[in-house]
């Protein structure tokens, strides 16, 4: 899959830019890549990540799961439940500090 | 194809070399590489509080019941941080990213919110535990301030999640001080190989302090932070499934030397069991390094001392981390050390801010700083099972996971964790709160 050329070209030039700033060895693993024409450097660098690793695979959020009545019932239950616990906690925590 | 980022290019370096030493078959060589946010996580855990919550063990009821109990508590930890581990490295992103977008931001926040004054708490007895050793050595607060957050602006300063990972890993190894204190309190064999068979009663004295040693044991090992920090440097460490085998030997091998030297700890308090006061109160973990010495010799108190110097510094990077991991994540901005200070300046600043805030606390004249020392475990035990359930959750969600969900016999052992530690965390906010408004004794 190939995204647009311009999409390419830019992310490209950011990751260049980027690592410009830097003379770490990464900086210059990323420098040799970017270097490359737009598909080249894509090719190195993802030689070794998994897309979903990408920044930008990773940005996008997961969809939402649909909650049961009773699940949520019990979530909440248990979300007070240790709120109160808390409150006890440091209560007495206070309390022996008095 | 995706736009390329900075933080793609480190990541894509450091996974080179994995690759590299995968295709070459280096095993040794891809061990090293993989291993680190388990041993991170689980000694990071063995923290200051931690390792007095364990002298404190010791100090009260001898080896007894606590010796077997550390290497359960463990396996236990083992269990829910290879879940976290699991997640990380299939999903790509961190725990707190994952409860907010699967199941909105209300648990996502709430679960933040909790992460976030464990750690502030837990923070504040890191410096602590620093200061309570460096006060061993004739040292004030101020040196104990400036360490803790010099570290964290050193260590923060690679640029580089592989950098930060090496050099707190190189700190979290002097944990073993704790071990060499247990040698130099020249513990009987005999007794110590006698404790292992369980055969030992139920302490005894009053069950306030046996509800609050337990609760903080199980705090010491099973905590909400070390979910969001392992999950999260497993995504930022760039682990793959490929990978799954190498993280399982990184959690267990952290779960394994924290237990060895969480009892180490426990053998050098048990040194002063009979001694004068030797109560949790009387020696409340200032005293543990100067009764040592004492009792023992000076080599084991300037080890427990040198040991908590160690805990408390090791944690404050891991948790400061978690903090920010979990900064960033619920924001939805950059939170990688891939990332520099510019392009991530919620997950930078938090990462430091909530050091800086722990480290003005101990220096309040009159904080009642051993008190927080010895509940923060306690809270965090209390809050844990809101955190355990969500991972739970996430590690059976089949559209995250795929084939790598949770199978049936871990969502039995993951259950049976989550009720241990809830039923600990409510018996002793119960027992307290009671005792505190007078209606038992």
């Amino acid at each position: 899959v190939r995204a647009p050329a311009e999409i390419r070209e830019r992310g490209v030039a950011d990751g260049r830019e980027e690592s410009a700033r830097g003379r770490s060895e990464v900086d210059e693993h990323a420098v040799r890549a970017l270097d490359r024409d737009g598909d080249g450097a894509h090719e190195v660098l993802l030689e070794h990540l998994e897309r979903d690793q990408l920044v930008a695979e990773t940005r996008r959020p997961v969809p939402r799961a649909q909650l049961s009545a009773r699940a949520a019932a019990g979530l909440w239950a248990l979300r007070i439940a240790v709120v109160l616990l808390s409150v006890m906690v440091l209560y007495a925590f206070v309390e022996r500090l008095a | 194809v995706p736009a390329l980022s900075h933080e793609d290019a480190v990541r894509s370096f450091d996974r080179s070399r994995v690759h590299h030493a995968r295709r070459h078959s280096k095993r040794w060589r891809l061990l090293w590489l993989l291993v680190g946010p388990g041993i991170l996580a689980m000694l990071g855990e063995n923290d200051g509080p931690s390792m007095i919550a364990y002298a404190s063990d010791g100090a009260q009821y001898g080896l007894g019941l606590f010796v077997p109990l550390i290497p359960v508590l463990f396996a236990m930890a083992f269990v829910v941080q290879e879940m976290a581990m699991r997640i990380g490295t299939v999903t790509h992103r961190g725990y707190g990213e994952l409860v907010l977008q699967r199941y909105g931001r209300v648990w996502g926040w709430f679960g933040a919110g909790d992460l976030c004054l464990t750690n502030l708490i837990t923070l504040i007895a890191e410096f602590v535990a620093i200061r309570v050793g460096l006060a061993y050595f004739g040292l004030d607060a101020w040196v104990a301030v400036a360490l803790g957050l010099t570290l964290v602006a050193f260590t923060l300063s690679g640029g580089r999640y592989w950098r930060w990972e090496r050099t707190v890993l190189g700190l979290a190894a002097f944990n073993g001080l704790f071990l060499l204190a247990a040698i130099f309190s020249e513990p009987h064999l005999g007794t110590l190989a006698g404790s292992f068979t369980f055969s030992s009663a139920l302490p005894h004295g009053s069950t306030n302090t046996l509800l609050l040693l337990l609760a903080s044991t199980i705090g010491a090992t099973v905590t909400p932070w070390m979910i969001f920090f392992q999950q999260s440097a497993c995504a930022d460490k760039g682990m793959t499934p490929t990978d799954l085998r190498h993280g399982r030997y990184d959690t267990g091998l952290g779960a394994l030397l924290a237990a060895v030297f969480g009892i180490g700890a426990l053998i050098a308090g048990a040194a002063l069991i009979g001694g004068s006061g030797g109560g949790i109160e009387g020696f409340a973990g200032a005293g543990y390094p100067a009764a040592l010495s004492h009792t023992v010799g000076s080599a084991a108190g300037t080890l427990f001392a040198l040991g908590l110097i160690e805990a408390g510094a090791v944690a404050i990077l891991t948790i400061s981390a978690s903090t920010a991991y979990a900064a960033g994540e619920c924001v939805g901005v950059a939170h990688s050390f891939n990332t520099t200070p510019g392009k991530a300046a919620v997950f930078y600043g938090a990462n430091v801010g909530v050091a800086l805030l722990a480290a003005v606390v101990i220096l309040i004249p009159g904080a009642p700083l051993l008190s927080i020392a010895l509940n923060a475990n306690v809270l965090a035990t209390v809050l844990a099972p809101v955190s355990l359930v969500f991972l739970l959750m996430l590690a059976n969600d089949r559209l995250l996971m795929g084939r790598f969900a949770n199978r049936r016999p871990t969502n039995m052992i993951g259950i049976a964790v989550i009720a241990l530690v809830g039923i600990c965390g409510a018996a002793y906010g119960i027992d307290s709160f009671l005792s505190s408004v007078n209606v038992i004794s």
